[in-house]
């Protein structure tokens, strides 16, 4: 069962990566907005989105990321969702959140993609 | 006006026609509505030479102006002066530090509104420059419009999406939780993606048993339970299996806005996930039966055999007598046993017998007779002594519906004498001299009833060419496709007319007669039959 919604993030050169558990809902959402926009601010525009600790997203916290991936790419920057639950890889692509963000199996793979 | 004058408005004119252009171009291409104002605020700077321009925006007539672009604190003052009427307002001061006040009302019933400062080099506001600042206005009237549909284009083709997911989740979740085989893992699926599906903040699933409450999934695990049943903003729906009914409760919908109410698609999409957890815990219910059922059947078949264990594989040779039996057993565990065994002394115990009824019970009383028989064959035996020690183990061992019929004959093979004694059992075929004698007397059948009356054994004496037939009701009593048995009297008549040399063929010729008889009948009791012959 989802815990409720924590976020860590690390930095690397011209990148963050936020790592999430949890439910990813208006509160979550809002969460990872927050962060990314703390970094974003800073001239960071590559985004690495770790859900491996998140199995559930709503379509609320789904229109927290749309949010961060339409500031990315007025900046040419990318965003990256890594570590999938199947459930959500679905959902995002039935979504459309693939035509404007990358997705990658792990961190490793999506350094490379920056 | 002079012709340079007119030529300078052609001039003009021509070049604020490709900033118009250039200008709905960028205006258009605005994703925000703060992005929108800042490009109108830059159109304005260039257009006019202005550096003081003030956006606000307001949703309504009764809301607050919120700045969109605040580039000097003091235009604040100016605020009251903007007219929110359903009409473009402009009003041009030459006398105050903000020149120009306009309001532009929306056709969604919000408002532009601009306080704009002097020009940079100090020049008066022409009326080029206000005709000018009109149709900019317009251009930013159609740039938002041009906004507001995208966004409702953007909300529209996500909400699409949205409901694909929704149906696409409902059926993935139904095959997931199919599979599933703990009740508690297909419970804690199936709440976490009602509640995402439905944008719910929380959710609860309580099992209940009458009043009482069993156990309870929260999502996410660590919810407030009492503040999602205590919540003003809530749907719930139960479903009820083998009297435990399945509550579930969301609450809170989300929405960017923040709690918003649930709808009737929510309502549906919770109705159908409770439907999809009681078809899922009913099959888990049905697979755990099936399990349980099939690991029954394999013990069935396990006491099946050992039960064919106690029937012999081969009986012992008796000097001057030919004997054969047979036991085709029934699908389920039969109740007929039979053996041959010589005593210490010389003679021979055969015994036939029959347990009332089929099934795993009846095997048990045949294991007892077996194993009660072999104990007293060790030991001086006396026939009616162990009739009636075993009346009472059987007794003691079954239950009221339960006894054995069975018939013990004690040969003594040099004479031909036969002490024997019949517990219920069918009739006993004898053949002497042509003339057919059924040996009945005896007692009750064991296990019947334990009154303490006697068996008792009668004899016989038999001859060279003399024959014995022992047989249970499963030959007699075996049926045809018509419902008719096959009878004492065609197994009489039988047993009279057929005198083959050796026991083991009449053996063979008799199941052959039965199964004439019954044809593709499927068998319903056990068949089992010896013949002793006397050479």
């Amino acid at each position: 069962m989802s815990p409720e919604f924590n976020l860590v993030t690390e930095t690397k050169d011209n990148c963050i990566v936020i790592n999430t558990t949890g439910y990813i809902n208006n509160i979550g959402g809002q969460k990872i907005v927050d962060e990314f926009y703390k970094h974003n601010g800073n001239g960071i525009n590559n985004v690495i989105l770790n859900l491996a600790g998140s199995n559930v997203v709503n379509s609320i916290g789904i229109s927290f990321l749309i949010e961060i991936i339409e500031k990315l790419n007025q900046s040419n920057g990318n965003l990256i969702f890594t570590n999938l639950d199947p459930s959500i890889e679905k959902t995002f692509t039935i979504m459309g959140l693939f035509q404007f963000a990358k997705k990658a199996d792990n961190l490793k793979d999506a350094f490379k993609l920056i | 006006m002079n012709v340079v004058e007119y030529n300078y408005i052609i001039d003009k004119l021509s070049v604020q026609v490709k900033s118009f252009q250039e200008g709905f171009s960028i205006l258009s291409g605005s994703n925000t509505l703060r992005e929108l104002g800042t490009n109108f605020c830059h159109i304005l700077r260039g257009n006019f030479f202005i550096s003081d321009v003030n956006i606000f925006f307001k949703n309504n007539d009764s809301a607050e102006w919120e700045s969109v672009l605040l580039h000097n604190e003091k235009c604040r003052e100016y605020l009251p002066l903007l007219r929110t009427s359903t009409n473009l307002s402009i009003d041009y001061f030459s006398d105050r530090d903000f020149g120009i006040i306009a309001t532009l009302p929306l056709t969604d019933g919000s408002f532009w509104g601009l306080v704009i400062g002097d020009k940079i080099d100090k020049t008066e506001i022409t009326e080029l420059d206000k005709i000018t600042l009109q149709m900019f206005l317009q251009l930013l009237d159609n740039a938002y419009q041009s906004f507001i549909n995208q966004k409702k284009e953007k909300q529209l083709n996500f909400s699409l999406n949205h409901k694909v997911v929704q149906l696409n989740s409902l059926i993935d979740t139904g095959i997931e939780i199919s599979k599933l085989h703990k009740t508690s893992s297909l419970l804690e699926l199936s709440l976490e993606r009602a509640a995402a599906l439905t944008n719910a903040s929380c959710g609860v699933l309580q099992i209940i048993s009458g009043d009482e409450i069993i156990s309870s999934i929260g999502f996410p695990e660590d919810s407030d339970i009492k503040k999602v049943f205590n919540s003003e903003n809530k749907i719930e729906t139960s479903v009820e299996f083998k009297e435990l009914k399945y509550l579930f409760t969301l609450s809170e919908k989300e929405s960017r806005n923040g709690i918003t109410d649930f709808d009737q698609t929510d309502r549906i999409l919770l109705t159908a996930f409770a439907r999809q957890v009681l078809a899922a815990i009913e099959n888990e219910h049905l697979h755990n039966e099936a399990i349980e059922k099939e690991r029954m059947q394999q013990e069935i078949e396990m006491a099946a055999t050992i039960q064919k264990r106690i029937i012999p594989q081969k009986l012992p040779k008796i000097d001057g007598y030919d004997v054969a039996g047979i036991n085709i057993p029934s699908l389920e565990i039969g109740g007929d046993y039979y053996d041959v065994t010589k005593l210490k002394d010389g003679r021979f115990l055969i015994i036939i017998a029959d347990v009332a009824g089929k099934g795993v019970a009846s095997g048990l009383l045949v294991n007892t007779l077996n194993a009660s028989l072999n104990a007293y064959v060790e030991n001086d035996f006396k026939l009616t002594d162990v009739a009636d020690r075993l009346n009472k183990i059987i007794f003691k061992a079954s239950t009221p519906e339960k006894y054995i019929t069975g018939f013990i004959a004690v040969l003594d093979p040099p004479t031909g004498t036969i002490e024997y004694l019949n517990a219920g059992h069918n009739p006993i075929f004898y053949s002497s001299n042509e003339k057919l004698t059924k040996l009945d007397k005896g007692g009750f059948a064991f296990g019947m009833l334990n009154f303490g009356l006697p068996y008792e054994s009668s004899y016989i004496k038999i001859e060279p060419g003399e024959k014995i037939l022992f047989y249970t009701d499963g030959i007699t009593e075996a049926m045809n496709e018509k419902n008719e048995e096959y009878s004492d009297e065609r197994l009489e008549l039988f047993f009279l007319n057929n005198k083959p040399a050796k026991a083991e063929t009449f053996i063979k010729n008799l199941i052959t007669d039965v199964k004439k008889h019954t044809a593709d009948t499927p068998q319903s009791d056990d068949i089992t039959a010896l013949y002793l012959i006397r050479k």
